[in-house]
């Protein structure tokens, strides 16, 4: 090989090495801006909250915990009964974020705050109204009793009025007209979770309680005299679950042997229907006629968290997921469409719903029924 | 050029560098280096001893998650007490039926997370024949049998039953708030108030073999099937696997009382907040399809996933619908029912203790252990299980001491308590009650220890007088119990004991015999004795002796 070819050679080389090298640095470039990104994301505090049973599929969803990475707005969760978290509440070891079911359970968690010199603000990302979970045997007989009406195949609404005088009345299931199809001798109840541990009790509570008054209730004393006389419809059904789970779990694995009426969230059966694809054969979805709205409350206890909160209410993405594990909404149309596929006929407008009463009506009431059930 | 090859040189190595270092795609340095992986402590698990059957998990869970576990089992009431007391280490519970504990809101502080992991009904398990006798045989009338029904057959003598101890488990309590149930005639759950005593005393007159737990019950009921009982009470899942092992003389026939059964949900607690990560890897393991099938199959519990359970409706009973019994929280009636159980409605017992004093037992605080566990039966304990222990109304008790011979035999008897028509509530110890209590401690304190170990003649001895008093008092529920530290070196032999009970009367066969050894005693020939004589040996080398005394009262 010639010198010069040698030289030109050599050059030639060189030139493809500095490309390379040219592109390799870029490259890297590159590599570095992604890998700060990376850092920068994980690097960002994790915001640390309790959250209530509902939503915490919710939270264990990658595309939620993505989402929230990129907003650098990254969560670190723990599971904690609604009612346990205003104990959580204490200066020194407050956490960042409440999110617990029910109004009942965020006001005691603000009061709790307050009293630690803590300002929290609250808001509604998503709500689900609150139903009772049964069986078509069951619809039928509430029906044949007045107490009941179909509004579509497996949805019924029920007259909660008639229905909680029957309760009251002490009726069994086999006292009721064309009952052969459920002929035992247990009382008519609905199966509920333990009052003193859980909001959705609390929520019977305050819709018996209008039903029992024929409005609100709105002072303590009415309050005390209600509550009074809706104790049985807690203590007679004997052991109660503690966490809304157990009485839904209950419901579909043992059945309507033991549970014949479940009062539920409507999106504890609306996500069961949404992975199953649609409800076992006998399930029937009644709407308690008037029902009452359940908001699960975000509680933020800082500027941070405070925009977690409205991240979760006004991000479309973030509210199509959690369409998805059954809650409703603020768009209603979305909800419909996305429940539409399992064939389940829920209620879009739900035309009776009832406020629930002010926190301290309905401290006074859980007080005197858990007093009555601890005795 | 040597210069200029050597840069390329260099600079090829040094892309080559550059390209090595722009492969490495790691998206985030993480910001420490993982530490090696401390070895994970074994995840506790105390469990209720009906779940023994499901011991293989603990090899099936570390292959499946990584996590180790280990479960300590145990009496419904006892492991429900370890953890209400915190005196459990374990950091997890796993109970056929945790509403004892849950109830109670010292249990429920316990308790961070609960998740059930799998169902079985209590059924009432009729033998073939004894369902044909009844009419039970036909589907139509099984699926109308009540808890009345099953109190009067048993009143009449048509139904003898196995059940395990109301006293201690979750089984034969719930078999008698049933009967509370259908009795009250009320629709909702029950109270102290609600017990109707002579439909519970007509229940127990079929009552003939009791036991604490499902493992001793189903060895004796192959044994005694169609002699001395004819129905078998228990976990659905129990009677099925004693259908499928081919070990009965006949089938059981499967009734689900129609007032309602209970079900035993079997939620899986987490007690250790620390550990909450592997629990819920545990609990995603057990909810798996293939955990779900292996219990279903091999355990034959039906599975909480309703889809699984759709995949076994082969292995399983579609009863129709089965009525769930509320359970009631209410704590008087749980205490008053066991107390009066115990001190009125059970077939009171009457047992011989025979107690080794021979000199051996001076050394190592014997003796001092010995009198400690009398003292602790004729004392005052009031926590669940020691009301369990403790001697009851209308009890007999015979104290046997032996060394070189057996000698002095006492009797004592405790005075029976006043009952009401309706309602329990726990009584307080008579004071004719406390003055035959002081004279069993008094009898302890008198022991002295000296001599030979005659034990083959004391047993043998006190059999023959259990067995003068059966023929007195047929309505008591028998038994030997033997207290031994040493060897046998006087009297009869092994071999002449097993003779001379041979040529005892068939009656003997209902006696047990109860070895409680500790010290140099020989657990082989202890063992052989009780294979003679039916019975258990309990080893308080291990346990502590006033703990082998709660264990035996559950089995007479």
């Amino acid at each position: 090989m010639s010198k010069p070819l040698r030289a030109l050679l050599t050059l030639a080389l060189l030139a493809a090495f500095a490309g390379a090298l040219f592109y390799a640095l870029r490259g890297q470039k590159q590599e570095q801006i992604a890998q700060q990104e990376a850092v920068a994301i994980a690097s960002v505090t994790e915001l640390s909250g309790l959250i209530a049973l509902d939503v915490e599929p919710y939270f264990k969803d990658p595309r939620v915990q993505k989402l929230l990475a990129a907003k650098r707005l990254p969560v670190k969760v723990t599971r904690v009964g609604s009612r346990d978290m205003a104990a959580k509440a204490v200066a020194g070891a407050m956490p960042e974020f409440f999110f617990p079911s029910g109004v009942v359970a965020a006001n005691q968690i603000a009061d709790a705050a307050r009293q630690a010199n803590v300002n929290v603000s609250q808001s509604s990302p998503f709500h689900t109204p609150m139903v009772i979970a049964s069986w078509e045997p069951i619809a039928k007989i509430l029906v044949a009793n007045g107490m009941a009406t179909a509004l579509q195949p497996k949805v019924y609404s029920v007259d909660m009025a008639k229905l909680t005088a029957a309760m009251l009345a002490k009726k069994r299931w086999k006292d009721l007209q064309g009952a052969s199809a459920y002929d035992v001798s247990r009382g008519v109840l609905v199966s509920t979770t333990d009052v003193r541990r859980s909001n959705s009790a609390a929520m019977y509570l305050a819709l018996t309680s209008h039903t029992l008054n024929g409005d609100v209730v709105t002072d303590r004393a009415t309050a005390r005299q209600v509550a009074g006389k809706l104790v049985e419809l807690f203590k007679r059904q004997g052991y109660q679950e503690n966490y809304v789970n157990g009485n839904f779990d209950d419901y579909v694995s043992i059945g309507i042997g033991k549970t014949p009426m479940a009062f539920i969230y409507e999106n504890q059966l609306v996500s069961y229907a949404l992975t199953k694809k649609g409800i076992g054969a006998d399930m029937v979805l009644l709407y308690p006629s008037p029902t009452i709205i359940n908001k699960v409350v975000f509680v933020a206890t800082n500027e941070r968290a405070k925009t977690l909160g409205e991240l979760l209410s006004n991000d479309a993405e973030l509210q199509s997921i959690a369409v998805e594990y059954g809650f409703r909404i603020a768009d209603v149309a979305r909800f419909a469409q996305a429940v539409k596929p399992t064939g389940l006929a829920i209620e879009t407008r739900l035309s009776q719903v009832i406020d629930p009463p002010s926190y301290e009506v309905m401290q006074e009431m859980i007080d005197v029924v858990a007093k009555e059930m601890t005795q | 050029m040597t210069s200029i090859r050597n840069l390329a040189g260099i600079g090829l190595l040094s892309i080559a560098a550059l390209l090595v270092a722009c492969n490495r795609s790691e998206p985030a340095p993480s910001p420490a280096p993982a530490a090696p992986a401390a070895p994970v402590p074994t995840l506790k698990i105390i469990a209720t001893s009906d779940l023994r059957d499901a011991a293989p998990l603990e090899e099936m869970v570390r292959k499946a998650t990584g996590v180790a576990i280990r479960f300590q089992f145990g009496g419904t009431m006892e492991s429900t007490e370890a953890v209400l007391s915190g005196k459990t280490d374990a950091d997890a519970a796993w109970f056929a039926n945790a509403k004892y504990l849950l109830s109670d809101a010292q249990g429920q502080g316990r308790v961070k997370l609960q998740e059930k992991i799998m169902l079985s009904p209590i059924a009432v398990g009729l033998s073939e024949s004894t369902a044909k006798k009844l009419g039970w045989d036909d589907p139509a009338r099984a699926a109308k049998v009540s808890w009345k029904d099953i109190t009067a057959a048993a009143k009449d003598g048509k139904l003898t039953y196995a059940l395990s101890n109301p006293a201690t488990s979750n089984q034969g309590f719930m078999a008698l708030m049933g009967v509370v149930a259908a009795a009250s005639q009320k629709a909702e759950v029950l109270n102290a108030a609600d017990v109707d005593r002579a439909a519970i005393s007509a229940f127990l007159k079929g009552y003939k073999l009791p036991g604490d737990n499902s493992t001793y019950l189903s060895e004796q009921f192959i044994v005694q099937q169609g002699t001395r009982v004819n129905a078998f009470i228990n976990y659905e899942s129990w009677l099925l696997s004693l259908n499928q092992s081919g070990k009965l003389r006949e089938k059981l026939l499967l009734v689900y009382p129609n007032e309602g059964v209970s079900t035993a949900d079997y939620p899986l607690m987490l007690l250790n907040d620390a550990r909450r990560d592997e629990f819920q890897k545990v609990v995603a393991y057990l909810k798996s399809e293939p955990a779900q099938l292996w219990l279903a199959r091999t355990t034959l519990r039906r599975p909480i996933v309703p889809e699984v359970a759709a995949k076994v409706t082969d292995l399983l009973p579609s009863q129709g619908m089965r009525v769930e019994l509320p359970f009631s929280p209410d704590r008087a009636l749980a205490d008053g029912l066991i107390d009066a159980y115990l001190n009125e409605f059970r077939a009171p017992i009457a047992s011989t203790f025979v107690l080794d004093t021979s000199g051996s037992m001076d050394g190592n605080g014997r003796r001092q252990q010995l009198v400690q566990a009398i003292h602790y039966i004729a004392g005052a304990d009031s926590s669940l299980t020691g009301r369990i222990a403790k001697l009851t109304n209308r009890e007999k008790l015979w104290l046997q001491p032996f060394s070189e011979q057996p000698y002095g035999r006492t009797a004592f008897e405790i005075p029976g308590g006043a009952a009401s028509a309706r309602g329990v509530q726990i009584q307080a110890d008579s004071e004719a009650k406390q003055k035959v209590l002081g004279d069993v401690r008094d009898f302890a304190d008198g022991l002295r220890m000296t001599g030979g170990t005659a034990l083959y003649d004391a047993v043998l001895l006190s059999l023959k007088n259990m067995l003068e008093e059966k023929k007195k008092n047929p309505n008591y529920q028998y038994s030997v119990v033997a207290f031994t530290d040493g060897e046998n070196n006087k009297g009869r032999s092994l071999e002449q004991f097993k003779r001379d009970y041979a040529l005892l009367p068939e009656d003997v066969r209902g006696i047990p015999v109860f070895m409680v050894l500790f010290g140099e005693a020989q657990e082989s020939a202890l063992q052989d004795l009780v294979k003679t004589t039916g019975g258990r040996v309990f080893d308080a080398r291990k346990t502590p002796l006033y703990s082998v005394f709660k264990d035996i009262r559950a089995y007479q």
